[in-house]
Order: C-alpha cells, then structure tokens, then sequence
C-alpha cells in the first residue's frame, strides 16, 4: 500500500487549496451538527421537565394545552379518579392549568413575539417538583404577582425581576420571581396565578389542562381508562413524556429538515469542491502516479490511495466544523414552538452519536467527491504520463 | 523446468535474492541464455485515426549480466522499445520474454507485479515523489514485499549507502542536487535486487561531471552486482560506457 504520509504530505504541501476545499466541507459539517444539535435541544427541552409519574389530562381532540378546555366543574371529578397522589392533608396531588397567549415587545428589536402565559393553582410548585425559584420569591395566590422562566427573563419589556407589564391591556402584573425548571420548556412561560389570568381574559370558569401526580408510574393506565370512559368528561389523559414528546416533533422535525436540505444543497458545493482539488492535484501529479506504478504499484493501490487522500481531507474538514459547531453551545436561539405558537428559547444540544453522524457525512463526502479523481487516477495512461506531467 | 538460483544475483540488500529460472526452452547451447528475448516485435500507435507504425518486426535478444546502450535518433522508437521490455507498455504483435516469462500475455496487475519483481527503473527526470524523503522515496519499492518498516528502512539506508548519499538521506528531493537525485533514483532502483535496471536517459539532465558519476555507479552495479543494465541514451560518451551499443532507426534494429 501507499503510505498515508504521502497522501497527507501533499495536502500539507497543496495548502491553499487544502485549505479552501477543506473549509467548504467544514462548512456543511458545522450546518448539519448544528441543525442535529438544536433539533436535539428543542426534544430535550421540551422533554426535560416531564415526569413518567405525571398524567397531563387535555380535551378529547385536543393535542396542546393551548387548544384544549376542560371545566372547572369537571376538575373534581378527574381528580377523584384512582391512582391519584395525596399531599399529607388528603389533597390530590393535581395543577389546574390555563394557557394563554400574549404579545409582548422584544427587546432590542423594534418587534412583538408571542409569550405563553400559564395560569397555576396555589399548589403548582407541589405537582412540578422540578420548579425552583432562582431569584425572588414565589407568587402569593390571588394577586397580580407573576415569576418568569429564566430562559426569557430580559427578552421581553418588562420580563425582569421587579418590572412591570400588563397581561392585558390594564392589567399589569409583577415580576416577583425567577424560576428555574431544569432547562424545560416552562422556563419560557410566564406563570400568573390561575384566577386572575382567567379573568383577564375571560375565560372563568375553564382550565386548560390538569396535571395530575400518579401514586406511581404503573397507575396511568388505570387512571387514563377511568378518566377516558367517563362520558361526562370528554377527556384524554396522556403521561406528560409523552405530552412532550409531542409537543416537540414538530418543531424539532422542522428543524432537523431545514438543516438537513441545508447541508444537503452545501454538501453538493463541496462535494464539487472536493473534486475539483482532487482532480487538480492528481493533474499535477500524473508523473508521480506513473511512476508508483512502474515501480509495481497496482491501479487499485493507487485508487485506494486517492480516496483516502480525499478522506482524509474530508475528515480535517469535518473535524472543524464538528469543533466549531460545538461553539454554538453558548448560543441561545428562540423560535418559535408550532404546538404553542410562542416564543421558546433553546439551546445546542451536542451528543457523541451526532458528532460521529456529522463526521460520517464528510468522508461520505469526500469518498464521493474523490471517487471520480481516484478513478482517473487509476486509470492514467502509464506511458504517456512517466515521461510528461 | 528447474527452479535454480542464478549466480551472481545477490544485490546490495538482499538476504535470500530472487530464485531466478534459469534456461529457457528456446536458449541456444552456448553462451549465457538471453535475459531479454524479442521476437518478431511490433508496435503501432494511432495519431487519430492514423496508425504510425512505431517498432517493427523487431528481433533482439540481450545476455543476463551485459550493459547495453540504445541509441537513436529521436522518434525512432528507443524508449518504446524500453517500456516493451520494462513491461510498462505491451507490443502490437510479437513476443517479448523477459527474465524467462512471456510478458506479453500478462495482465495489467500481473505486469505491475512483474515490474516490482524483476525491473529497477532509472528515469531522465528522476521522477522521486517530492513530498517524501531520500530514504522514503527509496522504501516505496519495498513496500510491495511485505517487509517490516525497520527492515525497509535499513535496506534502503543500505541502498543509499551504496550511491554515496549516506549523509543525505533525510533530505527532499528539493533539496538535492540534479546528480544527488539521479543517485537517489539509482539507490530505489536497485533496492529491491532486480535482475534488470532500465534506464531513459538517465544522464540527460545533467551536467558532465555528475553524469560521470551517474555512469560510473550504473558500470559498478553491471560490474559489481551483476545487474543487466539497458540504457536508452543520446549521449555518445554515454553510450561508450555500455559494452554493447544497439542503433534504433525507423523502428528497426541497424
């Protein structure tokens, strides 16, 4: 076999070219990990605060809080159902929820953008265990104090601690705490108390969504088939990874497709890329290639020899831009959620297996843009080219 | 047909050498059996649709262990005729047996392995690859063998030992001289011991006194190690150093 230190040394010694095609690979690998880690940010955040031992109960037909309604009436009569959890007074363990959403200006642009808004009981902070308040203090129930995640404390006016904004119009409400909720979704909710969003926006008299503490993972079944064949309530009961995971697809699989197309149409460029440096190279090195295979060389070693010139190209692209797109893990980026049409932040969420994907994808790359040069290469008329070139 | 070792085979860095056949059915009583065998070789090319007829019914049989100089005015078909024989290029008609095998009927993988096995090549343009070293680029050869890389490199040391480069053996070829490079060439040509070096014009790009030595060295290794040299040249001083001289005209032995 040829020695990769021939390979490697004439990418070392082609730099500028090297470098160029070598970028151009970077490139599509930093566009694809990206788009995979934040695909796998928005699942994880989404996902992140759910709990296997809580049910989430929506209308039937309903897939999101914010389409759902459920009666206050009807409260009563889901969390009477068996495999609910107690608090040590007796109380179940369930969080009547509203969503609603409102618009609030962005800060540092001149723009508007969605915000959920959730109504909570008095007993929230008992049914989501994961909430802590971070700065401040929680809410006092019935008053027009409200906490905010602390993924959009400051990107709207008025969302900091202490400030002032209205839920609507002449209904200001105030900051009194941050909460933290692991990275989920929640952190970028403003939470109100449950009664005065309901009648700020009129809608006394309904909930969105009722999260219900299980006695234990394996009581879902029996509390969703109690829930769901009860003609009066007209309900379904999902466990909330579930609820979540639902919450994400769409977003993510938007994401994860836009990237994808992304890096596809840019994989083409260098791919191309890739080619025309290889091609260029082997153009200038058919004495060379010649002369491996006057001294015994076969063509296969030669073609072998140029693929992993390619690849091995294709990896120090990929490893660049795997290296850069790691960078964006201090990038925060918010879009918006499709199932909730609000503004949610997220994160860059990297794992080993979409580093090795986004690796993967540049020696695809390369073997394919090297293929065609390789080829030629193999193929070179021996004569002609010993003497020329 | 015995399998024996031909004598005086042992190159510079061989430990056991090639087994080489010795005696082909068609060499004649007397004398040492040819080591190159032409017959009836032919070769045309197409410019276009225009055949050119480059080597016709060309006849030639070369002894082992001489050293032979092909001159010619150019286009008369002397370096076609060496890559006939270096198995490097095929003839239109006719046989060529060299080194006892009928290398005409070889496949394009056989031939590379015939070429590793049997052929040391000695080019106008020293063709060294220039991202390797002196004694990397000598390796190369070796690395179709099958040795260990301490052993290659120790006879590639030795190979360079033998065309006086011992002090630059770690040098590109960018930093050598035309001379020191054709040694080098010489020093990848001989290290994998075999039975015949051909050599296009090996003193062409240089000047008198490193062309000398380049002689010199290619007379030690037909003296010394017994190797069959055939030397395509323009260079009558050159050619004087060959014990034989062939004139290629037109396609044809004069």
């Amino acid at each position: 076999m040829i020695p990769i230190k021939y390979n490697i040394r004439n990418l070392v010694v082609r730099k500028t070219t090297t470098l160029a095609s070598g970028l151009g690979l970077a490139l599509v690998v930093f566009v694809l990990a990206s788009a995979l880690m934040l695909s796998n940010g928005i699942e994880r955040t989404l996902g992140r605060a759910a709990a296997e031992d809580v049910a989430v109960v929506l209308r039937k037909g309903s897939d999101t809080e914010l389409s759902s309604g459920i009666g206050s009436s009807q409260v009563g009569m889901i969390v009477a159902n068996p495999g609910v959890a107690k608090d040590d007074d007796g109380q179940p363990l369930a969080s009547s929820e509203l969503i609603v959403v409102i618009l609030l200006d962005k800060m540092g642009t001149n723009g508007v953008s969605n915000v959920q808004v959730r109504g909570v009981g008095d007993n929230v902070l008992r049914v989501r265990k994961g909430v802590r308040i971070v700065e401040g203090r929680p809410a006092r129930p019935g008053t027009d104090e409200v906490i905010v995640g602390k993924a959009i404390r400051g990107r709207f006016k008025g969302l900091e601690l202490n400030q002032t904004f209205e839920l609507r119009k002449n209904r200001p409400v105030t900051v009194v705490g941050i909460f933290d909720d692991g990275g989920s979704s929640s952190e970028s909710e403003v939470w109100a108390d449950l009664k005065v969003a309901a009648s700020a926006f009129g809608r006394e008299g309904f909930v969105s969504s009722v999260r219900i503490k299980l006695e234990g993972e394996s009581k879902l079944d029996a509390f969703k088939a109690a829930v769901e064949t009860n003609p009066q309530l007209e309900a379904v009961v999902m466990r909330e990874t579930e609820y979540a995971a639902k919450q994400s697809e769409m977003t993510s699989l938007f994401i994860k497709v836009m990237g994808i197309g992304i890096a596809v149409l840019f994989s083409i460029g260098a791919m191309i890329g890739a080619m025309i440096t290889m091609n260029a190279s082997i153009a200038n090195r058919q004495r060379e290639i010649a002369t491996l295979r006057a001294l015994g060389f076969q063509r296969s070693s030669i073609l072998l020899s140029f693929l992993l010139e390619s690849a091995t190209l294709a990896v120090a692209g990929g490893l660049v831009g795997a290296a850069a797109s790691l960078a964006m893990r201090f990038v925060r980026f918010s879009t918006l959620n499709f199932a909730t049409w609000s503004e949610i932040v997220f994160t860059f969420e990297p794992t080993p297996s979409i580093m090795i994907t986004s690796i993967s994808a540049a020696v695809f790359m390369g073997l394919v843009g090297g293929f065609y040069p390789a080829v030629r290469a193999a193929q070179m008329n021996l004569v002609q080219a010993i003497r020329g070139g | 047909m015995a399998e024996v070792e031909s004598p005086g085979q042992e190159g510079p860095n061989s430990t056991s050498g090639h087994p080489h056949r010795a005696g082909s059915p068609t060499s004649r009583a007397g004398g040492p059996p040819p080591i190159i065998e032409l017959r009836g070789v032919g070769k045309v090319f197409f410019r276009g649709k225009e055949p050119v007829e480059v080597l016709s019914n060309l006849n030639l049989d070369v002894p082992e262990g001489s050293f032979e100089a092909l001159m010619g005015p150019s286009g008369s078909g002397k370096s076609t005729l060496l890559n006939i024989i270096a198995g490097l290029d095929q003839p239109t008609t006719g046989t060529a047996r060299v080194a006892n095998e009928d290398i005409t009927r070889m496949s394009d993988s056989q031939l590379a392995n015939f070429r590793s096995r049997t052929m040391g090549f000695i080019f106008q343009a020293y063709n060294l690859l220039p991202v390797l070293t002196a004694v990397e680029n000598v390796e190369l050869p070796l690395l179709l063998v099958g040795l260990s890389s301490s052993e290659r490199k120790k006879r590639a040391e030795t190979a360079l030992r033998i065309v006086g480069l011992d002090d630059r053996m770690d040098h590109y070829p960018r930093q050598l001289s035309g001379g020191q490079e054709q040694r080098v060439t010489i020093a990848r040509a001989i290290v994998n011991d075999p039975t015949i070096i051909v050599a296009d014009e090996p003193t062409g790009d240089l000047d008198r006194k490193s062309a000398e030595d380049i002689l010199n060295l290619l007379e030690r290794l037909n003296k010394e190690f017994k190797k069959t040299i055939l030397m395509v040249t323009h260079d009558p001083a050159a050619a004087e150093r060959a014990s034989v001289i062939r004139r290629l005209n037109k396609g044809a032995l004069e």
